[in-house]
């Protein structure tokens, strides 16, 4: 085969999956037509954003943090108090919200960014629970335990839409959000030195690639986009209290997700969303949520165990053999 | 251009560097020589910042760089190879030469071409796009090299890139060390080919024990008597 | 006075309870290289087989002890074969995530199977109060705490003694040298385990008269331990036991003077200063957590 046709072949076939792809998603709320579902469809983009920014931080940047539902927590609870007690737009909040998030984050890494492993695992783990206690106790500001409720005050212009779809639509936006910064990262000089930091730091350090700097850099991004999506959740659910945004299961099942799906890539969080995501409904609905959680930890278990790099590089291996055998690919 | 003073290191109660001091000037070839375990590569750790010296100062171009990590003593110049060669291995030759490349403020797209001239420099073009892991060893140690040039690298530390080469390669890598020093390079190499040393180096240091026990051209040290007494039973060959 | 000396009774009382838990976890990571986030689960199955050995036939925590240590020991085995063991030198994010996802398992298995209902062990002893001079001391927490010591004074002494307990130490200080010297790895790592879960089982049984039962209360627990782990030193049994009785202190101290909530706050923060401080803790060995 000569070089020319599988290239172009390739580029064409690529093209039209996109197109129908994103038709399919456009067309998403038309195809769901129960409330029900197309909540669950919303939720679907909320943790695949999470998910992906969570992957910035630690599949990129090596950094497996289990405290990232404080961040989330930072954009929820930033928007809402903003907009309940000083009247802010949620639009404005949210970029407020992914400041504090990102400071908070950069924060972290600044202090975190020596320990290896499981130490560094430890830490964040104590930083969620900080965060969580915080949420909980300092009822002042929070309220604490009994959350707080987003009026439906005003309509989109404070992030508030009277019809579902809408949802589903700016949760598409954020997700595109999330992607194109991971994508952005990978082709980029951070990209490159993150990569770098990952396969051999110490080399890496005798380029002169600046170990903080990019940590640092990596973590707060991660969190800013963190810090929006909960944002967005806020909006959405327009209830948020310390149990649905800052509790350390939520960290544990980002990363679950991301993992699931593929960490280290761009599009492995997305598939890790999509499939864990409907599944751990389904398992709630059908048995309790007891045994879906077992489900997940044994999901959990099982793929670190044998698919470490996740189901989306089984995919991508399914989808060579499949473009192989059409001649598209060489 | 590397100035090497009175350094001490002691890893609890283990003495590897022992009053170490020396200077390479600009566009000298130096070689580093000694029996294994003598602290060769933990003086290359020390100047290259990896390993903090209990005693004793280093200095890159007259300046004391003990403030300064790795990643900032690199971007003032330094450059190194690994003993035990350290590759990105899951990227690409080209990726590996680009990352060090980066460092030098250049945007990806530069870099990218950068990286592609150190590589045909080094006679890696073809391997430009195979992941560094699957390269062979002679590869592998010029891809280290490749990556410590990539960084624009004025001084540079060689850590025994002749290790496990044939015949050939060592003279090919010999060939690229002296086009390299024509430009201008500084090297301090460290090496157990003493044909190597005795053809690319003018001046020696041998270190033992972490003491440095001679200084001077290759004929005047491996006459040397305590050199030969460290050496014992290691055979050398002159040009 | 007197009430200075109950509170720090009391919390060298909690701290030893912890202690019992510390040093299996240290050890764990000691030997293994494996931060073991399921420790706790253990001990809340070992809180779960002696309540429901005492609800269904009557049988005493301190008599049931002797069935559900061994219990959890087997219990051990079966996670070390089958997921601890194959995490070894596997990339990091599978160490960490493999030992989380058996804790969210046995947590949750054990909300499927008994509900979330707290229960409790009624014994005649549990409330049972014993009084050394001015200071008030609860019969079952002072049980648990002689029995922790003696734990950790019998893994001390087998750990220095016996050939077996040298060949753990060799494990944790090299593990391929050891390799190297015909010790069997595996079963290093094996016993290792077992006996650490099953201490936690045991810390377990014996808190039971005393503590609420239900699937999570691990959680409560899992955290503190981390905290003192590391603060002891990871890898160092004397570092755990010495941290466990400090954080006992300090944790009945602050508790009292602030209030739960606040004293979580407070040592999670020394916990995070820890980490960034001294990584190695009081007694640990440094390189294990840093980078240089």
């Amino acid at each position: 085969m000569s070089g020319a046709t599988p290239s172009t072949a390739r580029r064409a076939v690529r093209a039209v999956g996109l197109v129908l792809l994103l038709a399919l998603l456009l067309a998403v709320p038309a195809l769901l037509d129960s409330a029900y579902w197309l909540d669950l469809a919303v939720m679907v983009l909320v943790w695949a954003a999470l998910a992906s920014a969570w992957n910035i931080s630690a599949g990129y940047a090596g950094g497996l943090s289990l405290g990232h539902a404080a961040f989330f927590g930072v954009g929820a609870y930033t928007a809402v108090l903003l907009f309940n007690e000083l009247g802010v737009s949620p639009w404005l909040g949210m970029l407020v919200g992914a400041v504090l998030a990102g400071l908070l984050g950069a924060l972290l890494g600044v202090i975190t960014f020596r320990l290896k492993g499981p130490f560094f695992v430890l830490a964040t783990l104590a930083f969620g629970f900080v965060v969580h206690i915080l949420a909980v106790n300092w009822r002042g500001l929070t309220r604490g335990a009994a959350g707080l409720t987003l009026p439906f005050d005003g309509g989109p212009q404070n992030m508030l839409f009277a019809d579902l779809s809408t949802y589903w639509y700016v949760g598409l936006g954020l997700v595109a959000l999330v992607l194109g910064v991971s994508l952005w990262i990978e082709r980029s000089r951070l990209g490159y030195y993150l990569v770098a930091l990952r396969e051999d730091e110490d080399a890496a350090r005798s380029l002169g690639v600046r170990v903080v700097g990019c940590k640092v850099i990596a973590a707060a991004i991660s969190a800013a986009l963190t810090a929006v999506a909960g944002t967005f959740y806020a909006t959405f659910i327009q209830y948020i209290d310390p149990a649905s945004t800052t509790q350390f299961e939520l960290s544990v099942q980002i990363a679950l997700v991301a993992i699931v799906g593929g960490m280290g890539t761009a599009l492995g969080p997305l598939l890790g969303a999509v499939i864990v995501i409907p599944l751990g409904e389904v398992l709630r609905a059908s048995l309790g949520g007891g045994p879906a959680l077992a489900v997940y930890g044994l999901l959990l278990v099982v793929i670190v165990l044998t698919a470490p790099n996740g189901l989306i590089a089984g995919l991508r291996r399914v989808g060579r053999r499949v473009g192989v055998a059409t001649g598209v690919v060489r | 251009m590397l100035g090497i003073e009175h350094v001490t290191v002691d890893f609890d109660g283990l003495r590897a560097v022992d009053d170490v001091s020396f200077e390479v000037a600009e566009g000298q070839v130096v070689g580093l020589i000694g029996p294994n375990g003598a602290g060769k590569t933990t003086l290359f750790n020390v100047v290259s910042g990896l390993v903090i010296p209990t005693r004793g100062r280093v200095r890159l171009a007259g300046e004391d760089v003990a403030r300064l990590g790795p990643a900032e003593r690199s971007r003032r110049g330094l450059g190194r190879t690994f003993q035990v060669v350290k590759p990105f291995g899951g990227l690409s030759v080209l990726d590996n030469v680009v990352v060090g490349a980066l460092t030098r403020g250049q945007r990806v797209g530069e870099a990218r071409e950068t990286a592609a001239g150190i590589l045909t420099r080094l006679g890696l073009e073809r391997f430009a796009t195979t992941t560094a892991r699957s390269l062979p060893l002679a590869l592998r140690k010029r891809l280290e090299v490749a990556r410590a040039l990539s960084t624009g690298a004025r001084l540079l530390l060689l850590d025994e890139i002749m290790g496990g080469l044939n015949p050939t390669e060592v003279n090919e890598t010999l060939d690229l060390l002296e086009s390299l020093r024509a430009e201008g390079l500084t090297f301090l190499v460290i090496e157990h080919n003493m044909h190597a040393i005795m053809r690319v180096a003018e001046h020696v240091v041998v270190i033992n024990q972490g003491v440095r026990i001679a200084e001077g051209t290759p004929e005047e040290v491996t006459q040397h008597p305590e050199v030969v007494a460290a050496y014992l039973g290691e055979p050398h060959e002159s040009a | 006075m007197d009430l200075t000396l109950q509170i720090l009774t009391s919390g060298l009382l909690l701290g030893g309870l912890y202690a019992l838990l510390a040093v299996g976890l240290t050890l764990i990571f000691g030997v293994l290289r494996v931060v073991n986030f399921a420790h706790a689960e253990f001990m809340m199955l070992g809180m779960f087989g002696a309540y429901w050995l005492w609800a269904l036939w009557g049988i005493d925590p301190y008599l049931s002890i002797f069935i559900v240590v061994p219990g959890v020991f087997l219990l051990g085995v079966l996670t070390d074969r089958l997921v601890i063991q194959r995490s070894i030198g596997a990339p990091e994010v599978t160490v960490v995530f493999a030992t989380l996802g058996v804790s969210i398992f046995l947590q949750n298995a054990a909300l499927t199977a008994w509900s979330a209902d707290i229960r409790s062990v009624t014994t005649p002893y549990g409330s049972a109060v014993v009084e050394l001079g001015s200071v008030r001391i609860s019969v079952p927490m002072l049980v648990s705490f002689v029995v922790a010591l003696a734990f950790a004074t019998g893994l001390w002494l087998f750990l220095n003694r016996t050939m077996f307990g040298k060949a753990i130490q060799a494990v944790a200080q090299n593990r391929d040298a050891a390799a190297l010297m015909g010790i069997d790895v595996g079963r290093v790592y094996l016993v290792t385990y077992s006996v650490a879960v099953a201490a936690a089982g045991a810390m377990g049984v014996l808190i039971a008269p005393l503590f609420s039962v239900y699937p999570r209360v691990g959680l409560s627990y899992i955290v503190t331990v981390f905290v003192i782990v590391v603060l002891g030193g990871l890898g160092s049994v004397v570092g755990a036991v010495i941290a466990a009785l400090l954080v006992g202190v300090i944790e009945s101290v602050v508790g009292f003077l602030l209030g739960t909530a606040w004293a979580e706050l407070a040592y999670f923060l020394v916990f995070l200063a820890v980490l960034v401080v001294r990584p190695q803790g009081l007694l640990g060995r440094r390189g294990a957590e840093v980078y240089q």
